[in-house]
Order: C-alpha cells, then sequence, then structure tokens
C-alpha cells in the first residue's frame, strides 16, 4: 500500500497546480488532485500508452492507481537533463540543440496512432471555449473547418523542457497529456507560439524556420494556424499571454 | 428601416423551419409567370435603391468599415445595374425557340439558393443576390457575416418586404439571424446552390458542401504602369479605386508595378494627390501592424490611410489618401504584398515591361489566382505589351486603364462586362465559375430537341456526256471553251495496247493539246501505282487528267490527282472513318486548282465516273481503303458505250452484277433519297432486262449496240444513286472478300448479294442504323418495292423478297456467276483462316456506316459463312 507520507520533500520533481511528481526509484508517480477527473486521468495513460506503442522513445507508463483520494500514474524515471536546461548551460550550442529539436519532433509526425483524439475536434471545442466574441470565434471556426485533416501524431506542448537527453544521449520526449492526430503544421504553429509565449521570439523565428526547410512546408501554410493556436492557448486564460494572443488571433480571412 | 417581426433563427432547430418555408414558398413561385416576376424584380430593386443611404449607414456603423458615401455607390449599384442589366432577360419558362431547328431553350429556377454574404460589401452583396434569386424564380436563403448581421438582414427584410408588396410569396427570402458555422454548414448542404463570397475558408466550406458551389475567392490586383501611359489618368484612376470604400473592394488595386523610366513622375503624382510614401522605418512599422503571422490584421480592414497610420505609429496628415510602401520583394514574405483590404498599396520599381510583368505574376500567383488584373497603357500603340500581358496573368479579369474596383464589378467603365457583386475566378481560383456572376448561373436550362431530319443533297460532276460516240465531241471542249495545255492520260496496259487510247490521242493533237499516257494501272490499282503516276505528273504538269478504262484506272487517276495537287496530304489522314461526311474531323484538300479531271468508263459497272470514292489498296498491308469525298469526285465524265462493245464475258458480268450492287445498297441506304431512288430503280430495271443480252454479246462476241448502252447508262446512274447515298455492308463485305481472297469486285458483290439482303430486311434487327430519316426497320418494305419495279407480285413483303432474291439468283445464273464463295475459294481452310481478320476488316469498312441495320461483327462473320457455304442461317 502506496501511501503519499512516504514520500519527502526533496523526492519531489516538479509541482504544478493540480500535480505533483514524486522520484519513487527508478520510477516517477504523477499525483493528481481532486481538480482532475478520473476519465482525464485514465485518457492522459492510455494516450501515453497508445504513443509508447508507437515505439517512440518515451517514458513507459508501468501503473495507474490510487493513493489514498488521489489518482496517480506511475511510469519510467528518465535520468539526463531537458534541452531546456542544455540551451540555458550551452548557449553557444543552441542551435545544434534546436537543430536536433527539430529532428526529434519530425520524427514523432512519422508515425500515427488511430486511436488518439483528433486535433481539429479538439481545437474546435477549445475555440467554443474561448472568450472571444461571435465574430472572431465564427471566423476561426471558418478557418479551422478549411485546413487540412492529417493524422500525425501531435504532441501538444512541444518545447524544449519536454525533451530529456540521458546520459548515453538518447532523447526522450515527455508529458503526452495533449498528444492529438492531426496536421503537423498545427503542432509546428504552437511550438512556435510556445517560443514567443516563453520570450524567445528569436529562437521562434529560427524553428520556424528550420521547421520549414527540413518538412520541406511552406511558411503560410504553418502560419494559416497560428490564430487557431492562439485561440485554443488562451482557453488557459493567463492574463499576461491575453494581449499577445489577441493580437494572434484578430486577423481577417481575405474576403 | 423595417418594421415587421419574424421569427428568429439563432439554431438549428429554428433553421430548419424557416428553410422549409422558404422551400414551400419557392414551390409556389416556380410557377409565376416572367410577367410577374419582373414586377417583383422592379419593387425589389426600386426599394433597395431608395434604401441606399440608410442601409450605408447601417453599414459602417456596425462593422465600423468603409466609407458611407462609397457604400451608397455600392447599394445603388447593386440595385440599379443589375435591374437594367437583366430588365428584359428572359429567365422563364421558354426563353428562346427556333422553330425550324425543332430546338428549345426552357429556363427553370434551381430551387433555394444559400448565400454567403461577406462583412466588407454586406448590403451591396444581399441586394445583389437576392435580386438575381427572385428574377430567376429561386428562393434564396442568406447567411450574414456576424460583424455584418444586422445591416445585411435589414437590407434583405427591405427586398423582401418590396417583392412581397409587388406579389411574391411571403417566405421566399430567409436569412440566419445569429449565425453559427453549423447552421452556415447545414443551410449549405440543405441548399439547391451555394453562393459563397468570403474568404477561402467560407468557399472552401461551400465546395465542401456536396452542393453546386458558385465561390469565389481573395484577389489580389497588380497594376502595372507602363511608361506609354497617360500617367495623370493612371494615379488618379488608382487612388479613386483604391480609396472606394476604404479599398474593399475585392478587386481593388493591391501593387503597383512602374518601370524605372517613369518611376519618379509616377510617384511626385502620387504624391501630389495626397498620396503618403512610407519611409524604410516606418514601412516596418506599418508591415507589422498590417500582417500578423502571415494573417491580415483585421483592425485595418476598411480603415482610412491616417486611422491604419497611427495604428502603426506613423504620422501622417488626416487627409492622406493612401499609404504606399515601396517594396521590392514580390512574394507574400512581403506583407506588403499581401491582399489588404484597406487603402495601402505596395510599390515596386521594375527595370522594363517584361520585369513589370514577372511582379505582377508572382503578385497574383502568391494570392489573387483567377481573379482581377490591370495595366495602363497605350492601348493603340503598345499592342503587344498588352496581348503580352493578356497572357502572362492568370487572372479572369484583365483590365486596360480602368481603376480595377469599378472596373471589375462591371458596366461602369466598359458596359460590354456583366455588372455583378459576385466575381468568378475559374479552376485558378478554384471557382467553377470564371466570369462575373449573374442571372444565367442561376437557372437550369432546359433543352427541347424536337426529332429533325437531316439536310441531304444531290451532288454529280459539273458535267456528264452521254450516248455512243460521244467522246471526240466531249473532249472538243477541252480546246474551245475549258482551254488546256497539257493532259495527262491514265489507262491500263490492255487498253492501251489495244488502241483504246488512240481517240483520245488523235483528238488531243488535234487540239493542239500536249500529252502523255500512263498505261501502267493493275486491276485493283495500289497506292505504290497512284505514286509513281503522281510523280510523272510531278514532272509532266498537266493542266487536265483523262482517267480511261474500268474502276481501276479511273480511281488510281483519282489518287494520283490528290497526290499531283497536293503531294502534302498523308493516306491515312484520308483514309479515315467518319460518320458524316459533313462532319468528318479529316478536311480533304481542295482539288481542282491544278487539273480538271475527266473520266470516261470502259466497263459498265462501277460508277467511278461520277461517284466521290476511289478504292485502293495498300500494297504494304493489303488493306482496300474505299477513299470519300466529294473532292474526288471528276469534273466531267464521258459514258461512251462504244469503249464498250468489245468487253469480254467475264468483265461484261462481274461488272454488271456490280452495278446491281450499287442499285441495290443506294435503295436501301439509311441516306437514300427520292433522288437516288428514282435513279437506282432505273438502273435495276434496265440491268435486269438488258444485261443478259450484253452478256451473250460478250459470249457470241456479235455486237449489241443497244444493249451496250443501255448497261452504260444503266452503271454510271446507278453511280449516281450511291454517289449520294452511299453504300452498305454488301460493300463492305466484298470489299475486305475480294482484297483477301482475289475475287473480282463485282463477283464479290455477286456472293454476298442475297445474304446481306435477307440480313437487312430483318424486322426486328439487333440493331438499326443511326439517322433520323430511318425511323424504323423498314428495309424488307424498301426491297418489296423494289421487286414490284422489276414486275414481280406476291402476296406481302416477304413473298417479294424472297421473289427478288430468286431473280438476282436467276440473273446471277444466267451471266455465268457461281452461287458461293466456296466455288472461288475451294480451299475452305485458307478461307476460315482469314475468316476473323476479314470480319474486323468489313466492320471497320467505310461502307458500313450508311447501312440501315448497324452489323455486330459476330453477324458478319455469320454472312461469309452462309456465303461461303451457299446455305442461309439466320444472322
Ligand atoms: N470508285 C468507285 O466508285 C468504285 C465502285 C466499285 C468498284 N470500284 C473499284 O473498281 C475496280 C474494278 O473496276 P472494273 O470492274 O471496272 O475493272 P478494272 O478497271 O479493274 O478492269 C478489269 C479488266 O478489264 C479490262 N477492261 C476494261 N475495259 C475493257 C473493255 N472495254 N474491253 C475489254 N477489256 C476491258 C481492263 O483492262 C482490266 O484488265 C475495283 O478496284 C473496285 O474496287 C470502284
Ligand atoms: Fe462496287
Amino acid at each position: 500500500m502506496v501511501t503519499l507520507k512516504q514520500f519527502n520533500e526533496d523526492q519531489v520533481i516538479y509541482r504544478t497546480e493540480g500535480k505533483v511528481i514524486y522520484r519513487d526509484g527508478d520510477t516517477i508517480l504523477k499525483v493528481f488532485d481532486e481538480s482532475f477527473t478520473k476519465s482525464d486521468i485514465l485518457n492522459e495513460a492510455l494516450n501515453q500508452a497508445r504513443v509508447e506503442e508507437t515505439g517512440l522513445k518515451v517514458p513507459r507508463i508501468l501503473e495507474v492507481l490510487k493513493i489514498e483520494d488521489h489518482w496517480a500514474i506511475r511510469s519510467d524515471f528518465i535520468p539526463g537533463k531537458t534541452l531546456e536546461t542544455l540551451m540555458k548551460e550551452s548557449p553557444e550550442k543552441e542551435d545544434a540543440y534546436l537543430e536536433r529539436f527539430v529532428d526529434i519532433q519530425i520524427e514523432i509526425f512519422s508515425h500515427e496512432a488511430a486511436l488518439l483524439n483528433v486535433l481539429k475536434e479538439k481545437m474546435r471545442r477549445r475555440i467554443d471555449q474561448s472568450s472571444f466574441d461571435a465574430t472572431t470565434r465564427y471566423e476561426l471556426q471558418t478557418r479551422l473547418a478549411a485546413l487540412p485533416t492529417h493524422k500525425k501524431i501531435c504532441h501538444g506542448d512541444f518545447n524544449p523542457s519536454n525533451i530529456i537527453i540521458t546520459p548515453e544521449d538518447e532523447a526522450y520526449v515527455i508529458d503526452w497529456s495533449h498528444v492529438t492526430q492531426g496536421n503537423a503544421s498545427a503542432d509546428a504553429a504552437l511550438t512556435y507560439m510556445l517560443f514567443h509565449l516563453a520570450g524567445r521570439p528569436d529562437l521562434a523565428q529560427k524553428y520556424l524556420k528550420l521547421f520549414c526547410l527540413k518538412t520541406d512546408t511552406a511558411r503560410q501554410y504553418v502560419q494559416r494556424w497560428m490564430p487557431i493556436v492562439a485561440a485554443s492557448q488562451s482557453t488557459k486564460n493567463k492574463p499576461e499571454e491575453r494581449e499577445f494572443l489577441h493580437r494572434w488571433v484578430d486577423v481577417a480571412d481575405y474576403q | 428601416m423595417s418594421e415587421k417581426k419574424y421569427p428568429v433563427v439563432d439554431r438549428l432547430e429554428a433553421l430548419k423551419k424557416r428553410l422549409k418555408a422558404v422551400r414551400e414558398a419557392q414551390a409556389i413561385y416556380a410557377e409565376y409567370s416572367q410577367e410577374e416576376v419582373d414586377k417583383i424584380f422592379l419593387a425589389a430593386a426600386t426599394a433597395a435603391n431608395q434604401a441606399r443611404l440608410p442601409l450605408a449607414k447601417l453599414a459602417v456603423e456596425e462593422t465600423g468599415m468603409g466609407v458611407v458615401e462609397d457604400k451608397v455607390i455600392k447599394n445603388n449599384y447593386a440595385a440599379e445595374y443589375i435591374y437594367n442589366a437583366y430588365r428584359n432577360t428572359k429567365t422563364c419558362g421558354v426563353i428562346s425557340e427556333d422553330k425550324s431547328a425543332g430546338y428549345k431553350v426552357l429556363a427553370e429556377p434551381l430551387g433555394v439558393v444559400a448565400a454567403v454574404i461577406p462583412t466588407t460589401n454586406p448590403t451591396s452583396t444581399a441586394i445583389f443576390k437576392i435580386l438575381i434569386s427572385l428574377k430567376t424564380r429561386n428562393g434564396v436563403f442568406i447567411s450574414p457575416h456576424p460583424r455584418a448581421r444586422k445591416c445585411t438582414i435589414e437590407a434583405t427584410k427591405i427586398v423582401l418586404e418590396a417583392a412581397v408588396a409587388a406579389g411574391a410569396p411571403e417566405n421566399i427570402v430567409g436569412w440566419i439571424d445569429i449565425p453559427s458555422l453549423d447552421m452556415t454548414h447545414y443551410l449549405m448542404s440543405e441548399s439547391d446552390v451555394i453562393l459563397a463570397t468570403g474568404g477561402p475558408g467560407m468557399v472552401k466550406a461551400a465546395y465542401s458542401s456536396g452542393k453546386p458551389a458558385i465561390g469565389v475567392g481573395p484577389g489580389n490586383t497588380p497594376a502595372i504602369i507602363d511608361d506609354s501611359a497617360d500617367i495623370l489618368l493612371a494615379v488618379n484612376s488608382i487612388i479613386h479605386s483604391k480609396t472606394f470604400d476604404n479599398g474593399m473592394i475585392c478587386a481593388s488595386e493591391q501593387s503597383v508595378i512602374v518601370p524605372e523610366s517613369i518611376y519618379d513622375e509616377v510617384k511626385a503624382e502620387f504624391k501630389r494627390r495626397g498620396c503618403y510614401f512610407l519611409d524604410p522605418e516606418e514601412t516596418d512599422k506599418v508591415r507589422e501592424t498590417m500582417i500578423i503571422n502571415g494573417s491580415l490584421n483585421a483592425r485595418i480592414v476598411g480603415q482610412s490611410a491616417y486611422k491604419i497610420a497611427e495604428m502603426a505609429g506613423v504620422e501622417v496628415p488626416a487627409s492622406t489618401k493612401i499609404l504606399l510602401g515601396e517594396v521590392e520583394i514580390a512574394d507574400d514574405s512581403e506583407a506588403f504584398a499581401h491582399e489588404k483590404l484597406s487603402p495601402v498599396l505596395a510599390m515596386y520599381k521594375a527595370k522594363d515591361f517584361s520585369h513589370a510583368l514577372d511582379i505582377a505574376s508572382q503578385l497574383i500567383a502568391d494570392g489573387g489566382m483567377g481573379h482581377t488584373s490591370s495595366v495602363y497603357l497605350n492601348e493603340r500603340r503598345e499592342k503587344e505589351k498588352l496581348n503580352a500581358f493578356t497572357e502572362r496573368m492568370k487572372t479572369c479579369r484583365i483590365l486596360v486603364n480602368t481603376p480595377s474596383s469599378h472596373g471589375g464589378i462591371g458596366d461602369l467603365y466598359n458596359f460590354k462586362m456583366t455588372p455583378s457583386m459576385t466575381l468568378g475566378c475559374g479552376s485558378w481560383g478554384g471557382n467553377s465559375v470564371a466570369e462575373n456572376v449573374g442571372v444565367k448561373h442561376l437557372l437550369n436550362i432546359k433543352t427541347v430537341a424536337e426529332r429533325r431530319e437531316n439536310m441531304l443533297w444531290f451532288r454529280a460532276p459539273e458535267k456528264t456526256y452521254i450516248k455512243p460516240g460521244c467522246l471526240p465531241f466531249a473532249l472538243d471542249e477541252l480546246g474551245t471553251v475549258n482551254k488546256r495545255e497539257r493532259a495527262f492520260v491514265v489507262t491500263d496496259e490492255f487498253l492501251y495496247k489495244n488502241g483504246y487510247t488512240k481517240q483520245i490521242e488523235e483528238k488531243l493533237t488535234e487540239l493542239g493539246i500536249r500529252y502523255q499516257v500512263f498505261s501502267e494501272v493493275a486491276p485493283d490499282p495500289t497506292l505504290a501505282c497512284a505514286r509513281k503516276g503522281a510523280e510523272q505528273m510531278k514532272h509532266f504538269e498537266p493542266d487536265v487528267i483523262i482517267a480511261l478504262g474500268g474502276g481501276s484506272p479511273m480511281d488510281a487517276a483519282k489518287i494520283m490527282w490528290v497526290l499531283y495537287e497536293h503531294p502534302e496530304v498523308d493516306f491515312m489522314d484520308m483514309a479515315m472513318r467518319f460518320m458524316d461526311i459533313r462532319k468528318r474531323v479529316y478536311t480533304f484538300p481542295k482539288m481542282g486548282e491544278k487539273a480538271y479531271f475527266i473520266a470516261i468508263p470502259t466497263t459498265s459497272g462501277t460508277g467511278s465516273e461520277v461517284t466521290p470514292f476511289a478504292v485502293i489498296t495498300d500494297e504494304k498491308t493489303g488493306v482496300k481503303y474505299p477513299l470519300t469525298d466529294y473532292e474526288l469526285m471528276p469534273d466531267m465524265a464521258v459514258v461512251d458505250s462504244d469503249l464498250m462493245m468489245n468487253a469480254p464475258p467475264s468483265l461484261t458480268a462481274a461488272s454488271g452484277i456490280d452495278a446491281v450492287s450499287h442499285a441495290l445498297e443506294a435503295y436501301a441506304s439509311v441516306m437514300a433519297t427520292d433522288f437516288t431512288d428514282g435513279l437506282a430503280i432505273k438502273a435495276l430495271q434496265t440491268i435486269f432486262e438488258y444485261l443478259p443480252q450484253a452478256y451473250d454479246s460478250a459470249v457470241s462476241k456479235k455486237p449489241a449496240p443497244e444493249a451496250r448502252e443501255k448497261m452504260a447508262n444503266a452503271a454510271t446512274m446507278a453511280g449516281m444513286a450511291f454517289a449520294n447515298a452511299f453504300l452498305g455492308v454488301m460493300h463492305s463485305t466484298a470489299h475486305k472478300l475480294g482484297a483477301f481472297h482475289h475475287i473480282p469486285h463485282g463477283i464479290a458483290n455477286a456472293l454476298m448479294m442475297t445474304e446481306v439482303l435477307r440480313f437487312n430486311a430483318k424486322e426486328a434487327p439487333t440493331k438499326m442504323g443511326t439517322f433520323p430519316q430511318y425511323d424504323h426497320p423498314k428495309t424488307l418494305a424498301r426491297y418489296a418495292e423494289i421487286a414490284r419495279a422489276l414486275g414481280e407480285e406476291g402476296a406481302d413483303d416477304e413473298e417479294l423478297l424472297e421473289k427478288l432474291i430468286a431473280k438476282i439468283n436467276r440473273l446471277k445464273e444466267r451471266i455465268g456467276i457461281k452461287p458461293a464463295i466456296k466455288d472461288y475459294v475451294p480451299d475452305e481452310e485458307a478461307f476460315m483462316s482469314t475468316l476473323d481478320e476479314m470480319t474486323e476488316q468489313a466492320f471497320d469498312d467505310q461502307c458500313t456506316g450508311a447501312n440501315p441495320r448497324y452489323p455486330l461483327m459476330s453477324e458478319i462473320k455469320q454472312l461469309y459463312l452462309n456465303a461461303y457455304y451457299g446455305e442461309h442461317k439466320e444472322v
């Protein structure tokens, strides 16, 4: 019987609203509070299991359990440093790391998992939930409906802090709670936005250039998704992002 | 403003209900007369026209975009110009009719039109779409953009109420009050046609809905000002157009492209008229304000230049008309290269006109495929530049010296261009329509085509001379009226050696005409032989060709004639099969420019002297081609039976029976006319009476001048009959039988003759021939007519057919023709080994087309088998 008391503070790897992640030997334990529904947790585990089954390098799901009143997911502990950390530690190697970052994302796109949630569906719901006025939501939905529906695995929060490089120099992608299947350009637009929100517009530019080059994608094709991912992000209601996201969303579909 | 209350359509259920009501109203409206519809159309247009100002104010107030005074013009335009363009257009019931051609065109409505309305031109587009729907007896359901909801609905109500007051059904127009994408999608999928104006997203949705969609896409109009242009006119036209409703017309100029040579002058003119040139730093600021992540900032759409500058943090005079950014890159990594829907212009400096074309093409490719392009130049002097521009631009509207906002919507600066608020962009823009959308796109067109008979004809040589001994008299005219200097005589060796050309040679000498004789034609002439003769003609350069002999020399001479006059022609082209000689793909070369053609038959059979046919064998493949064209018709035929007096029995029989086959096939042909019937019947009566005598005379060598003369005339008459009515399956099968097994042409026809009669006489054939005149299988009755004309009597047509067949068989026997193919081709195995190929080639023979019964290949095969064994089996 696992109890929460048996973990002490220095086992906490990460703490965020509603979740705590503990290290437990070779494993980690992600413990959720009651703001998450049962289906949220089972879904996250299920999605990650689906990604795991594609053969991508991700931490394995070991068990889903209940600790006292809290649902928890146990998975592999991956030793190493995140790409974010590495980039900070060696700014001179930033470009090389960024290139590796894009390669990993492209590798993910090369896989499919037919039972994952559908990206366009998720975006459609997010736009409906957003607080933009009816006109803007109508335009966003119209734009979204016309965008292509693909079936590539899209991580949904692909940024350097979600990649761990092991001492053996192997890259593991973590945190699959937002994974969907859809158009790679949507995921790229999201990553581009995340760089902006992280205060790194320069990296955002470099990233987009690299992505377009390596995948032979037109920049505009990625750009068509930007108002959509911005609207989706806005549902997180972060006041500091508000103005930025509004600017991104408030564009006209030519008439 | 409308006071009437309507049920609110704010969710799917309400939409379904209202759509049903519109559909019901439309079913009633579909029965309205043109008069009633025109009254409604006038009332609706009048109401829209009168509301031009309040609607303009409402639109600007609600959307915060555009200029009231300009929207007044747009509203007025959508009412007045559309009314004027279609006031007299027939859109109900019969819209055109050609009684004599039996051709009538009717217009019917499509049903319910789903009309998606944009924010940029909300009221005017609504007016336009409702008017053209009303004029075409369609119902219409308006899907407004949420940003322009109120003004769109107000315009809709005003037009609807006026239409209803003038007699239209109450619910003929519907609309969505609170738009949502789900409802728009539902409306699209439940309508009969979609008129979608809007961004690419909306247009795509329309095309994906599964309903016919007339969607139109974005423009990115470049305007080139050439150095030949009137700069004053060009610059001021562009300013006029670009500032119109703050640049929101989709055809509006987005970029100006100016050659170096006049760049400064153009720039100065823009400045003088109140336009502002951004410096590099200001250009950057406007870039950033204008385009966000490659998309147009919604806040600048339809704003004034001053307001946009203010948003970008650039100080400009309040009266500034247009912001110009001088840029170099034309692809869409440059913000200024985009469609801006506002008074912001890109300006490019081009090295020369061709560089300007490159820039313009790039701009169109990146944002305005299929929409509009504009050029300013001297139309009179610079035709080549205009042609180059027209050729290069992938746009459906190409405007010359015209403000493009006004020019694109039509009828303002060019009065042939259809006025419209919806501009098609063709397949380049992913649209189904490439022109300005109008009433014709909202109509189902019914074409009523009544059965009519094809026009037919009767053609024969310009001159046909007849009577024994007429030859020298006929040739006289070569020295008198029809002066000729060089004659080329084509004949065969036998005739040459036996002095048949003497008379001609003497006459030519007497007339002082130089001549050359070609006597190498062998029976069933080959292409090689014709080439050889043509080669000699090339050197001799005759101005008259005289063909003397049976079918072989006459046909060979016809081909030589073609090759001589048109050495460039390809034989296989001439041999290409056709269904209707008037519609054939291949245009036969014009004949007679170098030489006059005279045909003098020495056999009484082929009729080649009066026919447009020449049968020629390709010696390489052994295939026999009956070439056909009226160009091959001789200019003069000389039927002089003195030349036939000594024809041997076999030739007399074979050519005589050939003439029988011509008359029989011409009479049964689907193209037979009263003219050809008369000739065919007279020919048959004559042949049955005189061929036995002629044959006897050939055997006994006792001349029979009367029989020979009658046979000569009969053969030529039969020739005239089939020269116009054409032949049939008897000749199709005989041609191949002759070619594969070396059976003389006439004999081959004789062997197929009775089998083909039975085949054609079937009252319920597998397939009948396709020709309007041939309305039901009636060949049995036709053969019965022949039998009667030949003096037979019978209880019914079947009996008469049997009598006709018996009569033919008696004639064949009488003139020494054996009954079955096997009598001529005893090697059964040899015959069978060629059967399939013969069958296919016979089916593909040109003569098959006029046959009253369209044969299957399996049927032709059976015909051959029956004819081979001389035993009839049902076909
Ligand atoms: N163009 C047409 O409308 C048409 C129609 C039917 C047949 N044809 C073609 O015509 C050719 C057959 O013609 P044809 O039957 O007239 O035979 P032909 O021209 O081949 O002559 C047959 C033989 O009879 C000889 N001959 C010709 N006239 C003579 C005379 N008055 N006295 C003695 N001998 C004479 C010839 O020298 C030759 O040796 C075939 O190639 C056939 O396909 C053409
Ligand atoms: Fe013939």
